[in-house]
This record gives C-alpha cells, sequence and structure tokens, in this order.
C-alpha cells in the first residue's frame, strides 16, 4: 500500500507494529521479509518515486576533512536509494574481516563470517545474483574454463570473487511488490525529522515527520528501524536531542564516528609476462559475461598478517591509450551519473555515452600485456573519521550533516605493503612486472590528488557488545534504547574490502529474521 | 642466470629482432656472447625496447657506480635467476616498476649497448 505523506491531513498519527525509516536496498530488504509476515509495517520514504533535486537538497552537507564527493549526489534520496545508480558488484566479506586483528585498532565484528553465510545466501536471490552463494576461484574455472586465475603463490595472493548484480535497482524491482502489500504501508515524501525518545531516553516514544509542503506528522510503533544510510542515520541521531543533548544513542560520543570508506585508487600497473600471455579473462568484462563474475587479486589472510596491513584487492583494467587511469570519483563523475540515469530511461545518446566510458572494462583485446591497476582497500576504523551536524539547517529544519573524512598511517602502510609484495610475486611467478605510481613508495606518504573512495559508506553507528565501544549491540539494537535498531553499514565495525551492499543486505535479513522473534 | 635462461633472453633478442654491437669493450668470443645475452634483459618481450631503454637510463642514473659497460658487467651474476631474485628480495625500484636486480642491470646494459 501506498500513500503519499503530502496528502494527508496535517498532524496524523501514522501506527504500526515496525516502522522503516528509509527505502533504500536495506529498507526495502527488510520490508520484502514482511508482506506475509501478519504485522504491519511502515516504511517510510524521504523522497518520491523518482529523482528531484529539491528533495535531494535534503543531503547536501559540509566536507571538512578529506576531499569528498558532494554528499547530495554520493545519496539518492528516493525510493530504491542509491541501488538507483549501483554498479551490482557483490562480494562477501573475508573471514579475517570479522576478526579482531591486533594491528588493526578497533577492529572485530561480534559476529563471524559463518553467522552471517545463511543470510549471504539468501541476499544472492535478493540482488538476483547467480543461483550459486561461490565466490572461489576454482569452483568458478570448473564451470567456465577459461576464467584461469594467476599463478600466484596462494599463500600471498588469491583471486577474490565478485558476482555481479543487474545491477537490481531497487526502486522498480520492488516498487510493485511494496506498493501490492497490504502489510506494508509505504509513505512517500515522509522525512523524519527526530527522533522522540521517552523521558527516561530508555525507549523511543514516536518519530517527528515532516514533508517538504510544510505538514508534520507522527509516527508510533512497537519497534524502530532506521535505514536511510550511513550518514543520515547518525544525521538523525544526533539532530534528535531534545531529551539527550548530545544526540540519541551517543551517551559514549560514538555517534558519527569511525566513518569509513573503500580507498578506491589507481595505483599503478600489470606487465603480463610470458608467451602465451595469461589470460585475463578471469579478471575483466566480468559484468558483460555469461557468467557476470569476475575476478580480483586479493591479499591473502596469512599476508594481512604477515604484513601487518588492511585487507585490499586490485582489479586489473584496459588502459585507455594516451589517458591516465582514472579514480572512482574521477571516472564516476558527475555527468556520466546524469547519464546513467538517463540511460536507465531509454535516452540512446545517453546510452552512447555510457557505452563508451565503461569501455574501459570490456574484456582486452588478444595481446594486451599492459594494464592499470586499480586498487580497492579497506579504511582502517578511525574515530577521528566522523560524521557530525552543522548549524545550518536544510528545507525542513535539521541540521545539515557535516563529514570530517580522515585516514590513518595504517592505511597508507598497506597501500605500500601490498604492492611491495605483489611486485615481487609478479616477478617471482612469472605472471609479469608491476609498476607503482610514485606516491605509493615517496617517503612523505602524501595521498595522491586521485584519492577516492566507492561511496561505500559506513560505521558511524558501529556494532560492539560493549556500549563504551559501539552503538548498536549484536542485535543492531542502539544500545540504551530497548526499541530502536540501526540497518545498512552503518553498523559495520571494520570496512572489509568488498563492496557494502551485499554485506549490508544480508545483515538487513539477519536483523529482519531478529525483529520477527522479538515481535513474535 | 644459468644456460637456459641465457638462451631465453637470447630468443628474446632475436624475436623483437634487437641487436647488440659490443665494441670496445676488448671482449673475447665467448665474452662476446656472454655480454650479448646479458644486454637482454626478459623484459624486452613484455615492455619493449623503449621502455626498457628509458628504465636502464634511469638505473644508471639513480647508480653511479654502475654507469658504465665494465661496472654493470662486473656487477650482474651470470648464475643469478631473476625468479629467486624476487624470491629473496633481491629488488629495486625503476621508475616505479619493480624489478629484479639481476634485470635492472640488464636493462642498463641494453641502454648502454642495445639498437
Amino acid at each position: 500500500m501506498h500513500i503519499d505523506a503530502r496528502t494527508l491531513e496535517d498532524g496524523s498519527l501514522i501506527e504500526g507494529d515496525l516502522c522503516i525509516v528509509g527505502a533504500g536496498a536495506a529498507g526495502i530488504s527488510m520490508a520484502l521479509e514482511w508482506i506475509n509476515a501478519g504485522r504491519k509495517v511502515v516504511l517510510l520514504e524521504g523522497g518520491g518515486f523518482d529523482f528531484e533535486p529539491r528533495m535531494q537538497d535534503l543531503y547536501r552537507g559540509d566536507i571538512v576533512g578529506l576531499p569528498y564527493y558532494p554528499l547530495h549526489a554520493a545519496r539518492l534520496h528516493y525510493f530504491g536509494g542509491t541501488t538507483n545508480h549501483w554498479a551490482g558488484m557483490c562480494s562477501p566479506y573475508d573471514p579475517i574481516d570479522f576478526e579482531a586483528r591486533p594491528w588493526v585498532p578497533h577492529s572485530g565484528w561480534p559476529i563471524t563470517r559463518a553467522d552471517l553465510d545463511p543470510f549471504y545466501e539468501r541476499a544472492q536471490k535478493v540482488l538476483e545474483l547467480t543461483p550459486y552463494y561461490d565466490y572461489d576461484a576454482d569452483s568458478w574455472t570448473r564451470r567456465d574454463s577459461t576464467l584461469v586465475p594467476f599463478a600466484l603463490d596462494r599463500r600471498a595472493f588469491l583471486t577474490k570473487m565478485w558476482q555481479f548484480s543487474p545491477p537490481t535497482r531497487f526502486g522498480t524491482r520492488y516498487r510493485d511488490a511494496i506498493v501490492g502489500a497490504s502489510a506494508v504501508h509505504l509513505y512517500t515524501y515522509a522525512n523524519v525529522c527526530e527522533i522522540q525518545a521517552n523521558e527516561a531516553v530508555s525507549a523511543v516514544e514516536e518519530l517527528r515527520v515532516r514533508t517538504i509542503d510544510g505538514k508534520s506528522h507522527r509516527v508510533r510503533a512497537a519497534r524502530y528501524v532506521l535505514a536511510c544510510c550511513t550518514i543520515q542515520n547518525a544525521r538523525l541521531l544526533l539532530a534528535s536531542n531534545a531529551r539527550a543533548t548530545s544526540g540519541l544513542g551517543n551517551g559514549h560520543d560514538l555517534v558519527g564516528r569511525h566513518f569509513m570508506e573503500h580507498l578506491e585508487i589507481p595505483s599503478g600497473q600489470l606487465a603480463l609476462a610470458g608467451t602465451p600471455i595469461p589470460s585475463t579473462a578471469l579478471y575483466m568484462g566480468g559484468f558483460r559475461s555469461a557468467t557476470r563474475v569476475q575476478g580480483e587479486l586479493a591479499a591473502s589472510a596469512a599476508m594481512q598478517r604477515k604484513q601487518r596491513m588492511l585487507n585490499a584487492t586490485v582489479s586489473v583494467q584496459n588502459m585507455v591509450p594516451g589517458e591516465e587511469a582514472k579514480s572512482t570519483f574521477q571516472f564516476f563523475n558527475p555527468d556520466l551519473l546524469d547519464a546513467m540515469q538517463r540511460a536507465q530511461k531509454g535516452d540512446t545518446t545517453a546510452i552512447k555515452q555510457v557505452r563508451k566510458v565503461f569501455s574501459a572494462f570490456a574484456p582486452s583485446a588478444a595481446g594486451t600485456r599492459l594494464f592499470n591497476l586499480h586498487t580497492r582497500q579497506e579504511q582502517a576504523p578511525n574515530p577521528l573519521s566522523r560524521v557530525t551536524i552543522s548549524r545550518e539547517r536544510d528545507a525542513l529544519g535539521v541540521p545539515r550533516a557535516q563529514l570530517d573524512w580522515r585516514l590513518t598511517d595504517l592505511d597508507f602502510h598497506s597501500f605500500r605493503a601490498f604492492y611491495d609484495v605483489l611486485g615481487s610475486e609478479l616477478g617471482r611467478s612469472g605472471v609479469g612486472r608491476a609498476r607503482v605510481q610514485t606516491w605509493v613508495t615517496a617517503s612523505d606518504r602524501q595521498w595522491p590528488t586521485t584519492l577516492s573512495g566507492g561511496w561505500h559508506h559506513m560505521g558511524t553507528t558501529r556494532m560492539h557488545r560493549d556500549p563504551k565501544q559501539g552503538v548498536v549491540d549484536p542485535d543492531c539494537r542502539v544500545h540504551g534504547l530497548a526499541n530502536l535498531y540501526v540497518a545498512g553499514a552503518a553498523v559495520f565495525p571494520t570496512a572489509g574490502c568488498a563492496n557494502p551492499t551485499f554485506t549490508l543486505v544480508a545483515m538487513s535479513l539477519r536483523l529482519s529474521d531478529h525483529l520477527k522473534t522479538r515481535l513474535a | 642466470m644459468d644456460r637456459r635462461q641465457f638462451l631465453r633472453v637470447t630468443a628474446v633478442g632475436a624475436l623483437t629482432g634487437l641487436s647488440v654491437p659490443v665494441i670496445g669493450v676488448g671482449a673475447s668470443g665467448a665474452d662476446d656472447r656472454t655480454l650479448r645475452a646479458l644486454a637482454y634483459p626478459e623484459l624486452l618481450g613484455v615492455l619493449g625496447a623503449e621502455r626498457v631503454r628509458a628504465i636502464g637510463v634511469s638505473y644508471r642514473e639513480a647508480t653511479p657506480a654502475e654507469r658504465n659497460t665494465d661496472a654493470l658487467r662486473a656487477a650482474i651474476d651470470p648464475a643469478a635467476l631473476i625468479a629467486r631474485d624476487f624470491a629473496d628480495e633481491r629488488t629495486v625500484l625503476v621508475d616505479g616498476w619493480v624489478l629484479s636486480v639481476t634485470e635492472a642491470r640488464q636493462c642498463a646494459l641494453f641502454s648502454l649497448l642495445g639498437r
């Protein structure tokens, strides 16, 4: 069922058993689970069903740390959220990502990869991946003999496998299912501006909702889930300071801290040696191939331990003659994102533009030996890398977000360690040679102008058993608040090196199961 | 560098149509062949002559003690295996390339002798 919140009488009270704030990958994944659960679910979406600049402007914010992509362009504020322009790359986090690693401060999840495996398997279907929850390179070689990993020492480097979602645009793919469900009440243009706690600040009493045309509503439910993305979740908790001056869930000054990205930076080149040239079929063109899988060179857990480095992978990409390799931010510039949206609607000029740009990811031409190496590295959890709220307010009166993105020496050390070992291993194995960009080995340790993230926002409400070390508990419930939960990558204690969507959908399904037991 | 590897790098030289004139180094016939083989790094088949020459020039600029043919010939261990160099972390960074010390010296020799 769909209701446009602008059409409700001002001051309406909306009630349900479960209220999910945000209809992106996390919120919709959860709502789908409740269609036949016999409970009334209120799903609140701040935008409508399509891109609108005035709704998008509500996400505008300040950048005060390292240079970052404009916040209002980094997330989409309408039904389906940022899946409306995501690339579809999926891979589970590695077992080591969940471990407490002595060389990575603040690392360690209260759950293991094995705990999450059943939910990853279910997420495969939600994200329309292959029928196989299988991310083992050798398995894919058995399915397709042309997909052969480079012959590197597996004690140092593995081939981490990715599967490609079509990509699933949640806004179009699941709109009918959500709107047609009598148990799910989707309210569009319903922006939550404040979470109202009870007097004891031990539970949420109600949510205050405003529409862009000036109406105010209230929402009451037995349980509430914040699923409006890493930055907005933190912003909303911090802005909800009527009864807790530092914001809800922020008794230990943790909300907004440990903001993490994946560092996605062109870092070097690969020259393949030998005759015949080693096949790159496994590493290139994955989303165009029949199997829709692709490999990336990855640091093994053993190497991470030995080098005391963060997790990282490197993708092998075609070199465009006469062009420098681009970072993710440079590659996916606002023009391209705009073209991608127009292409989805059938604009033939935009389709041509997008195809031309994406030719960099096409399978390599026969005889090609030189490739770009594009690193995707986990960012170390850093309490100083954080989201706060500014004095400026948006059109609905909510303080805007302020992002202070900061990196550490461990982030830099890990880049260098990765390429030190990769360079030697490529030569030792005879696979080829690596060329490393100057900044990676420079003694001054300055990040390059191509420093970029992957728009993978994580960590502002991190999960930990100890309320002094995490905002949410292992069930994703905000410490100290009996009925408030967080879904999405905001709860990740560490970032892994895989794109977060697969993991955040798996985590949302896990939270959904938990809530079903609580509301039973 | 062993005999098998010598043959391989010499074959690379033949394939790429490159030649090494051995001029003014006072070498015997056997030494000529050794020098010729030394000046053909396997990298020629991977990176091409232009890049290899540039790497060689950079190596010589960065390594004052190995700027001429005699010094390079003396520095290159004919028994060295490039793979072993990598395994034992005898690597150098030249123009950003992670190279074995032996092949970096070969590039330097090529920059002096190769055409």
